[in-house]
Formats: C-alpha cells, sequence, structure tokens
C-alpha cells in the first residue's frame, strides 16, 4: 500500500490499536495523541515496511467491533481519494440502521433540574438488605450513586445498638478518611474510630474504619492472640466498593479478608454493578455458616442520558432516544454520528484535512 | 478547529444549558493544570455571592488543612468556580475540593479517571474525553465496568431529576468502546488471588500443613476453577455417554487390544512401516500444546491458540501468539519447551482462535511471566515406537483374527480411540484445575524452606516467625535484608530511604536530590540482594532519587514541605503519597520490635521524624 494509504489505514484505527502497534517501536507512545502516534508510526514504518504492515493487519483483524477493513493489498493504482467513503464505513457500527430521526436538542434536556424535597424513605433492595443480613450475610451490587451507604449505616446501627462492633473497610486511605468524618457526624465522635497502619484514633470504639488490608492483617494476627481490638464481640464487616476484588494486585486482600472473617460476624459487601454477582454470593454461601443473599438491581435511580459535545460548542443527544439504548450501541443520534465523522476527518494526520 | 473543545468554551456551553456542576473527566494530570491554566485570563467570573460562599468554604477547610491556604489554585477557583482533582495534589486539596462540591459551590471540576473509583462526589454532568486509560505502562480501553462507574458519577440522588454523560472528543477517543460502555452489561469479574510469602507463612502459622489445601478451596480463586472443572466434567460425562456403545465387549479393553493387535499386524504383514510424520516425542507433546500453553521457541515465547493438523503439512500444527503480539503458524516441532503454565484463554471458532479481550490479556500475562518457567514433564508414550520383536511373533496368541466382534472392532476404532483420548484429556484438565492454587502453593513453600523460613516439615522457623509479620510487597526481599543485617547501625533517614525506594514502584522521570554517599552504598548493597532473589520475588525498581526525597526529609527536620516540594519535580501528591507508603512499611518494621528491638526502635523514629507538618494532618 502507498505511504498515504497507510496513513489513512491508521487514521481509521482506535487510538488503542495504534499504542499497541506502538509497543516496541516508539518510546514513550503512551504520551502521544493518535495524530501525533501516527506521525511517529509512520516515520518508525520505513524501517521495515513490510513488518510493519503485516503487524497492522493482524492487529486489525484481532477487532472483531469494526467490519473487515480494506484488504491489505491494495491495487497500487486506486486512488487516494477513493478510500475516502470506505473510511466511512469502517467507523460505523455494524447493526442494520434504521431510519428514526434522533430526539430533538430540547426534548433530550428535558426534565434537567432539582427534585422537590422529599421525606427520605428509604427504597425497597434498601429495606431489604437491610433485613436479610437478619438472616445471614448481604453482597449488594448496584449501580453507582444508588445508595449502599445508607445500607451501610443502618446496619451498622442496628449491630452497634445489639452490642457489637463493626467494622468497616474502604480499599483507599481517602474513603476511609471521608467515612470517618461522616460516621462522626452520624453516630458521635466518640462511637468512630479509625486505624492505619501506624496510628489508631479512638480503637476501642464499636464502628472502626480501616482499608481492607489493615482488617487482613488484624484477621492473621488474630489468629496468634496478638492484638488488642476484640474480635469475639464483632458483629459486622462491611467491606465497601468490593468490586476490588478484581483488582490484579490487590484484589487477593478481600478474597484473604473473606475467607478468615471470624464466623459469628456477618458480612456486608457493597460493589458497584458487577457482571457476576450471584457467584459471589455462591461462593461466599459456600464457605460460611450462613446463607449469603444477593440484592442487585441495575436501574440507575437519576436516570442517564448520554450526549456528544462538538469541539465547537454544539451540543446533541448521542443516541437517538432520549435515555440510554441498552443493548444497542448502534442507535446513534445521526447528528452526532455525523459531527463525529466530521471530528475524525478533520483530525486526519498532517493536515491533510478534507 | 482544536482537537477538543476549549475549556472555557468548555464551561459556557455547560452553563449555557444548565449542566453544571460537572465533572470533566482529562486523561492527564498535566490536561487538568492547563484546563486550569486556561482561565487565567478569561472574564466568565461568578456572581460575587457565589464566590464569598467559595470563600467561606474554604476557610473552613483550611483551618482544619493549614497546608493549602497558600494554594496556587485558590484565586482561579474562588473567581470561576472551577477546580482540578488529581494524584498530584495533596489529600487535603482533594478534601477542599470535594468539600466545596458537595456544597454545590463549583461548576466544574476537571479530573482523571482514577477520581472515578477514589472519592465519592458526584455531579449533574460528567464530561468524558477518553476511551482507554493507562494501566501499567500501557493504554488500555475503559471496560464497560469502567464506562458505568465514570458515567455513575452522573446525577445526584436528591439534587437532580437526570444526569447526563457527554462525550467530546479528543484524540485519544474511540467512540465505539465508550457507546458500547453506556449500552452493555458490565463484565463479570475474575478472582485474582496470588500467593505470596507472608501469606503462606501466616497460614503455616495457625495451620497444620494438612489443612492448608482446604484453607485454599475456600478461595473465589478456587471457586471460578471448580466452574470451569465442572463445564469439563459435563463434557466428559457427555463422552462417558458417547462411549457407552463402545463398552466391554468380549475382551473388556478391546480399544487397547484392538490397537495393539492392528500395529502387530501392519508390522508382521512387512507392509510399510507405519507412516509416522512425526518423532514420538512431538507426538507426545502435541497433545499438551492446547490453547493457552505457553511454550517456548528458538527465539522468544509463545501462548498456543489452537493446535490443528493440516492437510497440506505433513507435520501437526500449532497457532501461536508470540511475545510482541505476532501471531504465528508453525509445526509443532518448532516448540523448544513446553512449560507447566496454562494462561486463561476464551477460544473463538476463526482467526485469532481466541477473543480479541483474551489475546489482549494472555500477551500482557506473556510479558508478565518470569524468566524460567517450571517445564512440563512429558512422558514419551510407548505404543508409538515399534513393537518388539517378541509380540510381534505372539500373534497367533491375539484372539482378535477369529473373535465375533472384531469387525465390530474394526469399524468402531478409530471412534472409540479419539473419544477415549478427549476422556482423557479432560480428566488431566479437571485435575489440574482442582489443584493448581495447591501446587502454587506448594512452590512457596519450597522457596521459604530453601532460605530457613519453613522447617522441611513446614513449620515456621525462628526467622519465619518474625518474617511472617512483614505483609507488603517485596517482602522476601525486606526480610533477608534483616537477616543479612544490612541496617546495622543506618541511621532512620536511610532505613526509611531505603524502604521508600522499595516501596515506590513508578518510573516516571524527574528531577531529585542527590543522595548521600552512606546511603548509596547501602542501596548498592539492597541491589545486588534484590538481584540475587529476582528468581523468587521481581526486585523493586530501587531508585536512589526517590531514596534522596525521604532521606532529606527526615534527615533534616527543619526542612518544611514547600523546601521539599522544591528540591524535586516530582508533584507534591506523589512525594505525599511517597512517604505515605514509606510509613506504611516503617511501621510494619516496628512490629518486630520482640525480635529487632534496635531496627523497630530506629524505624519508630523514622516515624516520628516522617509524620510532621503536611504528613500528620490526617491519620
Ligand atoms: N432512599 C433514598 N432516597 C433518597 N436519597 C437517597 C436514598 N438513599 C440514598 N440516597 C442518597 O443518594 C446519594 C448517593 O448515595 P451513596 O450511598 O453515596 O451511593 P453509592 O455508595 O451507592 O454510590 C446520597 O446523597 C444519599 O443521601
Ligand atoms: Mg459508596
Amino acid at each position: 500500500m502507498t505511504t498515504e494509504e497507510l496513513e489513512q489505514l491508521l487514521a481509521q484505527q482506535p487510538i488503542a490499536l495504534l499504542h499497541r502497534l506502538a509497543r516496541g517501536r516508539v518510546q514513550r507512545h503512551f504520551r502521544a495523541g493518535k495524530r501525533r502516534l501516527i506521525e511517529v508510526l509512520l516515520r518508525h514504518s520505513a524501517e521495515n515496511r513490510a513488518g510493519f504492515e503485516s503487524d497492522l493487519m493482524t492487529l486489525i483483524g484481532e477487532k472483531p467491533v469494526h467490519p473487515a477493513p480494506p484488504p491489505p493489498q491494495v491495487p497500487t493504482a486506486r486512488k487516494p481519494k477513493s478510500t475516502a467513503p470506505q473510511r466511512r464505513s469502517t467507523h460505523r457500527p455494524v447493526e442494520p440502521e434504521s431510519h428514526e430521526p434522533g430526539v430533538t436538542l430540547s426534548s433530550w434536556l428535558e426534565g434537567l433540574g432539582v427534585p422537590p424535597p422529599k421525606t427520605f424513605v428509604p427504597d425497597a433492595w434498601q429495606e431489604d438488605a437491610i433485613a436479610k443480613l437478619r438472616e445471614g450475610d448481604v453482597v449488594v451490587s448496584v449501580p453507582t450513586g444508588s445508595g449502599k451507604t445508607y445500607v451501610a449505616i443502618e446496619a451498622a446501627r442496628r449491630a452497634i445498638s445489639e452490642n457489637r462492633t463493626v467494622i468497616y473497610t474502604s480499599p483507599l486511605k481517602a474513603l476511609s478518611n471521608t467515612k470517618y468524618t461522616e460516621f462522626s457526624k452520624i453516630f458521635g465522635a466518640d462511637q468512630v474510630g479509625i486505624l492505619t497502619g501506624d496510628r489508631r484514633d479512638n480503637g476501642q470504639a464499636p464502628l472502626l474504619i480501616m482499608t481492607t488490608e489493615i482488617l487482613r492483617n488484624l484477621l492473621y494476627d488474630a489468629g496468634g492472640g496478638e492484638i488488642d481490638i476484640r474480635l469475639d464481640t464483632l458483629g459486622l464487616v462491611i467491606l465497601d466498593e468490593s468490586q476490588y476484588i478484581a483488582d490484579p494486585e490487590r484484589g487477593v486482600v478481600w478474597e484473604e479478608t473473606i475467607i478468615f472473617c471470624p464466623s459469628q460476624a456477618r458480612m456486608l459487601l457493597l460493589s458497584a454493578s458487577i457482571g457476576n454477582p450471584h457467584d459471589i454470593a455462591e461462593w461466599i454461601t459456600s464457605i460460611r455458616p450462613t446463607p449469603c443473599h444477593l440484592v442487585r438491581h441495575s436501574t440507575r435511580t437519576v436516570p442517564l442520558r448520554a450526549g456528544y459535545l462538538h469541539p465547537n460548542g454544539k451540543l446533541t443527544p448521542l443516541f437517538r432516544t432520549v435515555g440510554i439504548p441498552h443493548g444497542h450501541p448502534s442507535h446513534l443520534h445521526p447528528e452526532a454520528k455525523r459531527l463525529f465523522a466530521q471530528y475524525e476527518d478533520e483530525t486526519l494526520p498532517s493536515g491533510r484535512r478534507r | 478547529m482544536p482537537p477538543s473543545i476549549h475549556p472555557v468554551d468548555l464551561i459556557i456551553a455547560l452553563r449555557d444549558k444548565h449542566l453544571t456542576p460537572a465533572i470533566v473527566f482529562l486523561t492527564s494530570r498535566r490536561a487538568c493544570d492547563e484546563a486550569m491554566q486556561a482561565f487565567d485570563h478569561s472574564h466568565i467570573l461568578l456572581p460575587p455571592p457565589r464566590q464569598a460562599a467559595i470563600a467561606a468554604v474554604l476557610e473552613k477547610v483550611i483551618a482544619q488543612y493549614p497546608s493549602i491556604a497558600e494554594h496556587p489554585l485558590i484565586p482561579t477557583v474562588q473567581r470561576i468556580g472551577v477546580a482540578a482533582h488529581h494524584a498530584g495534589h495533596l489529600p487535603s486539596w482533594k478534601i477542599a475540593v470535594e468539600e466545596l462540591m458537595r456544597h454545590g459551590c463549583l461548576d466544574a471540576v476537571f479530573a482523571t479517571t482514577t477520581l472515578a473509583a477514589g472519592v465519592d462526589f458526584p455531579a449533574r454532568t460528567v464530561i468524558i474525553t477518553q476511551s482507554s486509560i493507562r494501566k501499567s505502562r500501557d493504554f488500555m480501553d475503559l471496560t464497560i465496568g469502567e464506562v458505568q462507574q465514570i458515567a455513575g458519577r452522573a446525577g445526584r440522588r436528591g439534587k437532580d431529576l437526570v444526569g447526563f454523560a457527554i462525550v467530546t472528543p479528543s484524540p485519544y477517543i474511540d467512540l465505539n468502546v465508550l457507546t458500547k460502555g453506556f449500552t452493555g452489561h458490565p463484565e463479570a469479574i475474575n478472582s485474582q488471588f496470588v500467593i505470596s510469602y507472608p501469606m503462606v507463612l501466616n497460614l503455616l502459622k495457625a495451620h497444620p500443613l494438612d489443612q492448608i489445601q482446604p484453607i485454599l478451596a475456600k478461595s473465589f480463586a478456587q471457586f471460578q476453577l471448580n466452574q470451569r472443572a465442572e463445564v469439563l466434567q459435563r463434557k466428559l460425562d457427555d463422552l462417558g455417554d458417547q462411549m457407552e456403545p463402545f463398552g466391554p465387549r468380549v475382551c473388556t479393553d478391546w480399544i487397547t487390544e484392538w490397537q495393539t493387535f492392528d500395529q502387530v499386524r501392519r508390522q508382521k504383514s512387512h507392509r510399510a512401516p507405519i507412516r509416522r510424520h512425526e518423532p514420538p516425542e512431538v507426538a507426545a507433546r502435541f497433545h499438551f500444546l492446547t490453547p493457552g500453553r505457553v511454550v517456548g521457541f528458538a527465539r522468544g515465547r509463545g501462548v498456543v491458540l489452537r493446535q490443528y493438523r493440516s492437510k497440506g503439512q505433513k507435520s501437526p500444527m500449532i497457532t501461536a501468539l508470540r511475545e510482541g503480539g505476532g501471531i504465528t503458524e508453525s509445526p509443532a516441532s518448532t516448540v523448544t519447551e513446553v512449560s507447566d503454565r496454562i494462561l486463561d484463554c476464551v477460544d473463538a471458532p476463526v482467526y485469532p482462535w481466541c477473543t480479541p479481550e483474551s489475546v489482549e490479556e494472555l500477551l500482557h500475562h506473556l510479558e508478565e511471566l518470569p524468566g524460567r518457567l517450571p517445564e512440563l514433564p512429558i512422558l514419551i508414550p510407548k505404543d508409538n515406537e515399534p513393537i518388539p520383536d517378541a509380540i510381534v511373533q505372539t500373534l497367533g496368541d491375539f484372539a482378535c483374527p477369529t473373535c465375533p466382534s472384531r469387525s465390530a472392532c474394526q469399524t468402531d476404532y478409530p471412534l472409540a480411540s479419539k473419544l477415549r483420548q478427549e476422556q482423557h484429556r479432560h480428566v488431566k484438565s479437571i485435575q489440574a484445575l482442582r489443584t493448581s492454587l495447591w501446587h502454587r502453593f506448594q512452590e512457596k513453600i519450597d522457596v521459604l524452606q530453601q532460605f530457613g523460613y519453613l522447617t522441611p516439615t513446614a513449620h515456621l522457623t525462628e526467622d519465619g516467625e518474625w518474617a511472617r509479620l512483614i505483609r507488603i510487597d517485596h517482602s522476601l526481599l525486606i526480610t533477608e535484608l534483616l537477616r543479612a543485617d544490612a541496617f546495622n547501625g543506618a541511621d532512620p533517614a536511610a532505613l526509611a530511604a531505603v524502604m521508600s525506594s522499595i516501596a515506590h514502584d513508578d518510573d516516571r522521570p524527574g528531577a531529585f536530590p542527590r543522595v548521600s554517599s552512606g546511603l548509596a552504598s547501602l542501596l548498592g548493597q539492597v541491589r545486588k540482594l534484590a538481584v540475587s532473589l529476582s528468581p523468587h520475588e521481581d526486585p523493586p525498581l530501587l531508585r536512589a532519587d526517590i531514596a534522596a526525597v525521604t532521606e532529606r526529609w527526615i534527615g533534616d527536620p527543619t526542612l518544611t514541605w514547600i523546601g521539599l516540594c522544591k528540591s524535586t519535580t516530582m508533584a507534591e501528591g506523589d512525594i505525599y503519597r511517597l512517604l505515605a507508603r514509606t510509613l506504611e512499611f516503617l511501621s510494619q518494621l516496628h512490629t518486630l520490635k520482640a525480635t529487632h528491638p534496635g531496627l523497630a526502635d530506629t524505624a519508630s523514629r523514622a516515624i516520628a521524624a516522617l509524620r510532621r507538618g503536611v504528613l500528620e494532618e490526617l491519620p
């Protein structure tokens, strides 16, 4: 293929693919933007053009989402211009397109605003989670912003009133600090303590906040009776953001914590939406004395809309529908589609704008 | 047109449509800082009452955290109502921005995606400018879960009727990734169980060796391995059903019987000897060249994606994903080494024979693999070798020629033997899935025994008793350093400095103060030991420049935070995190006071010296 054709082909590829192509070829490629990356790649391709093209074709072949790329052996006679319509189709989604017009911007924006103040009424799933905790452990998997903290607070309140201690863990020190402030306001400063590696504030309080690593260490030390925190009165362990169990480096800590959590304590796992929460619940059921209930839902409490903002300041809905068309990634709004195609054309490398 | 919208235009557009407050996710810290600078000469000021509200909130936060009183961003925050929030900032600054957001004082916060997982602050709108994020040195497309976590910040309960996630393009964007993320189901999550030295020591402290396997069986890792084993078990049951018609005949094991007879018969009849296209070791290996197997070639490693026998090629072939990302097809005989390691790989019916996510993951794992891998012991089966003459001579002993089921055996043999081979394969795989954690645990036991932390009966030695208290990364290096008395006579600054160079795993370059010569030679010693341990534990970066930052902070109690920050190009948030991590490492050393009183004392003096100023603001 000609350099020009190669350049166009590169321009049609998602940036992630370009980064993979750059691996081992270009230093610090992850710092470069798409345009720059294409320029550097092109320059580099001169060293071993055949190898470069074959790597590119291999990478393109791996991508399932996009329709087949133009064949690698482009006849040399082909004029560069003729590739233009082709590029248009490459980035378009595969699903057959219906010709429904998209919603208007004003109906997309409609309903924006502040809801009237309401007295707090817990959601059914929140009540459900708290009730199920009486019978056994609970895994909650709901979208971000649904109100998992409320479940944690009510469960902790109940355990404390029954003279049980509660441990609340979060994956990050920053989050622990926020919760320490928040919970101190709710329960009173004397009721809440925080533990870090080298510091302990109010370590005898009934509600203790720590990172999951600190709890894991406590559980290991408890085996040898070497700690001054009483685990025999422990009634509840809350693991917030427990989707971290899938973190490549730290995930194992969540597993250790769950495996070694004292059997008399209930476990409450709070997680953002994940694909297989039933696996987690089933696993916990299989290793703990009481069954573990799963509380999940996937509808956001505050509905979400997606939009597209063009660099020139023009705003348009991203999808044809007001809400998110679940399961239909290709139902793009015609205007968003047009503007994005225009954007991609104009940001082609080395000023080859059309 | 610029490649992405100008920050000032962005804020104007958002205000115009009542889409504030917004979180604007940008690709890098630098992009966030530059966005803030863009407002320096801007006139889109907030009305005075809102400026006053910001001042009031800031005043309260500053009272608690004096370190941010002079923060350079404060004027812009107050005038325009926008702020930046990323890992380069001090925790106290981030708390201030979070507090302002909670009070509804800001119109926008420029943040990196770490925020999506990090803190708790929602907004009416999120702006997304990227479709990939940097993960361990490489850019990776956002997963569906990640896109939803980011979009999840949009729409505050009780404050918004709807939330908005708005994509604005930058050269980093692939729109497909985002539309898939908005409309898809989050991915299933998988166990990331790793067996570390401290885990082995702590488990063996509390439980005898024969109870370990049941404990490992409680892991989510084993739960998921069992799920895979069950799938195979079902296939195996299926095969069992298919084998039904091929049960015992005149002889119980007629398949083997027929196989031997058939082979002997051919050898005897002096027809051309059985055509073997491959030497027996290639044939034996071929069984193990299954998808996911890590193999060695003359040059570099690869992962098998599929095996096949093609008509054109006489030899058995494999398709492999090679280091560097190439996919090659080659005869199985080019494999020089078959390792005892199988990587997860979701196969697909067409090229590249597994899902693209798998390719991505395999490549990643492949590059992460240690330099040496255990080799798979493979028995070269005898039955592929010519039958010894003695047996051939006794052809008459076979009942087959006159057996009533001879023709049935002859017809069924090819299918039956293929099914039986498959059965064997599945049985082996199931066994591997059930025992792999235990094998990994045993490998760690071996190393710990070799180093003298465990007795031959897998009890903790005297050294093992204290070593189990070191539960941080690079624990083997640290405990070996203690056993080598490397810190004998080291002052608190040197001890802390070494700990920080072990803790720090970022290779971002920059300018740093110089290390003292004493520290430099201590680091040299540490590096030597780390290299010698590398077959058992990946060595840390051990950057001397990083150590120097910590050495200065502890060595000079009059040094102010601002003074420290001026001595390096590291962002203050990074310095803070470095010192906080060092603190964590030091406090682990402090737990060794019973066995290493001198060291524990040095560690606690280092902790006291380290915890001052900014580092004392938060627990
Ligand atoms: N039942 C409810 N009714 C109204 N608002 C709620 C309810 N439950 C929680 N909230 C509010 O929702 C917001 C998000 O809650 P949070 O617990 O932080 O979410 P999550 O942890 O699930 O991401 C909070 O401001 C909280 O006060
Ligand atoms: Mg939460």
